[in-house]
């Protein structure tokens, strides 16, 4: 009754993985050091920079989002906390890999989200590839990215980049496309250029649903530590890992709640930006 | 698959039922099963079949006659299981299936061997340091990576150990690939490109089957030594390399009593680690079923196995494998 499929795309996707490991090896080595230099250039000062000096950054940055004192102390002791689990430089590992992460898929994904509200045919074509992102299991992309760039942070960073930037992407659609039409009419009856329209309407206006997706976006990217460790990521994702594999329970513990800490001090933080942008959202237009 | 030869054509089996072999949850337990299952229907026209299950059940239930033969028992790990079924007479250890699992620190050999070998003096692991900028680790500059085993595995805490014992933590990073099919992959993925690329891994398993792997020179095994590089608070006594691990066979008592030729074709049995690399590798390969595996292995070693079995038995056996 059915035709044979599985087998010619199987065959078809393993012949393409090795044609791409053969010929184009030296590409992806050029592209694993372009993100690999980005990598280290962010790495380098969060890993550098001293434990007290990361809680006052945290407490600067809490409060400047959100300029709450409650939230500023409540992310700082979140941070001390992972400290105290005695998991302060895996966390900062971590954290890199998901700053790096979330920075290149907000250069990916603003762009791609304008294009999806601004063409239906994009659109078209984008959502289901949005939908393979998010629902393919990680291991199937895993193996052939680990083939063709090694093992390490750089494949990490491409595997999380992959899972975590739907969101964005589509809330930045969901911003543009939500606008009331009234004020695009008004924009044009001003005049503007739809270059001038888009990044002085358009972008500013759908700014809480974008800074909605980096926080989507930054939370995935936390999901996908412990996935990363499994092709070798080092971070808090390796302690979860290696509790689980020795079956020692109260270390994956401590890894697993110290991602959960981390987690919920950049949910605040990125939130609490947000919020402010929402109600104060009055100022870009006056 | 049905045998193509009914049991009434072939001799009759010893037994009056099916023999139950233990589904080790691995490939090379699936692989020996499914070898000694061939044997058994096709040579002495018996039904064999498996329970799956991870180690611990399967050998209660050898101990308990549920399973029959535990095709691998090995014998440096023996679960506690085993050892106190041992004790009250159970079960019992017939002998070898292969003698020389290994473990070690690998390169493949176009690294080592051949026209354009970056590293021709490259033999063992104290040779290593000079050779840091070869196996450069690209996330550490001035470093060599070693591809340690999986995170959380013992093997990664000897390894650990054993990179410091032979002073080569300053000059290689200890990477811990996450998974198994991680390392596989990078190994895999570096052989296609013909890079050089220096990993702990162990035999048998399709990767030593499939590929061509040096193993390093290590420094003899020595108990004492190497129970130091297993305790991470011990203090180091030298880098030694691993023993090589005894895989052996493991029958019911009560069914070696009852069916003493079965038993005797068993104890005949014996593979080597590389046999049953070479197989996973067809496996992996070929996208091979192992009884696919164990016929092309069968028909691909007739010598080695014809002393396994009686001559009208290794006729039939031959027969069957010719058809295939």
């Amino acid at each position: 009754m059915f035709l044979d499929l599985g087998t010619p795309l199987r065959d078809a996707a393993n012949q393409a993985i090795d044609w791409l490991i053969v010929t184009h090896g030296t590409s992806f080595d050029a592209v694993s050091d372009a993100l690999l230099t980005a990598f280290l250039f962010i790495e380098g000062p969060i890993r550098a920079l001293p434990p007290w000096a990361v809680l006052i950054l945290v407490a600067v940055l809490a409060y400047a989002a959100s300029r709450r004192i409650a939230l500023m102390l409540v992310c700082t002791a979140g941070m001390w906390l992972i400290g105290a689990l005695g998991v302060w430089d895996e966390a900062m590992q971590s954290l890199a890999i998901v700053l790096v992460s979330v920075g290149v898929s907000a250069l990916l994904g603003v762009p791609l989200g304008v294009a999806m509200a601004k063409s239906p045919l994009v659109s078209r074509l984008i959502s289901p590839v949005l939908d393979l992102m998010q629902t393919i299991p990680s291991f199937v992309y895993l193996i052939p990215v680990a083939m063709l760039l090694g093992l390490g942070k750089v494949p990490a960073i491409l595997a999380t980049i992959i899972y975590a930037l739907p969101p964005l992407v589509r809330l930045t659609d969901l911003g543009l496309r939500l606008i009331e039409k009234e004020l695009l009419e008004a924009a044009d009856a001003f005049g503007a250029t739809a270059r001038q329209r888009l990044l002085s309407v358009e972008l500013p206006l759908a700014v809480p649903n974008i800074l909605q997706g980096i926080n989507q976006t930054t939370m995935m990217a936390l999901a996908m530590v412990v996935i990363a460790s499994m092709i070798g990521a080092p971070g808090l994702g390796k302690t979860v890992l290696e509790g689980l594999q020795r079956a020692d329970v109260g270390k994956g513990l401590i890894g697993g709640l110290a991602i959960v800490v981390l987690a919920i001090v950049l949910d605040r933080i990125t939130q609490a930006f947000g919020a402010r942008r929402l109600t104060n959202g009055g100022d870009g237009r006056s | 698959m049905l045998s193509p030869i009914s049991p009434a054509q072939a001799e009759n089996c010893p037994i009056d039922r099916p023999i139950v072999f233990a589904g080790l949850d691995w490939d090379s337990a699936r692989f020996h099963n499914a070898v000694a299952s061939r044997l058994l229907e096709t040579g002495l026209g018996c039904e064999a079949t498996e329970i799956p299950g991870s180690t611990i059940p399967l050998t209660n239930g050898l101990a308990r006659g549920d399973v029959d033969v535990l095709m691998e028992v090995w014998r440096n790990n023996l679960a506690e299981a085993w050892v106190k079924a041992a004790e009250r007479g159970q079960v019992m250890d017939i002998g070898p299936n292969f003698p020389d699992a290994e473990q070690g620190w690998y390169v493949p050999r176009y690294v080592v061997e051949g026209p354009g070998a970056p590293a021709p003096d490259l033999k063992s692991v104290a040779d290593l340091p000079p050779y840091k900028d070869l196996f450069r680790d690209r996330e550490e500059p001035g470093m060599g990576r070693f591809y340690n085993c999986i995170a959380g595995w013992s093997c990664e805490i000897v390894n650990t150990r054993k990179l410091e014992a032979y002073g080569l933590d300053e000059h290689y990073t200890n990477f811990l690939p996450g998974t198994a099919e991680a390392l596989a992959a990078a190994v895999a993925g570096a052989v296609k490109r013909r890079r050089p690329i220096l990993f702990y891994y162990w035999s048998p398993t399709w990767l030593a089957g499939l590929y061509d792997l040096v193993k390093l020179d290590e420094p003899p095994y020595d108990a004492a030594a190497f129970a130091a590089l297993r305790d991470p608070d011990a203090p180091l006594l030298g880098g030694v390399a691993y023993a090589n691990a005894i895989v052996a066979v493991g029958v019911n008592s009560g069914f070696a009593e009852a069916a003493p030729d079965i038993i005797r074709l068993l104890k005949n049995y014996n593979t080597t680690s590389q046999m049953v690399s070479d197989a996973l590798g067809q496996m992996r390969e070929n996208d091979l079923s192992a009884e696919q595996a164990a016929d092309w292995f069968l028909a691909r070693n007739p010598t080695h196995w014809e002393s396994w079995v009686s001559e009208p038995q290794r006729a039939r056996l031959l027969a069957y494998l010719t058809r295939q």
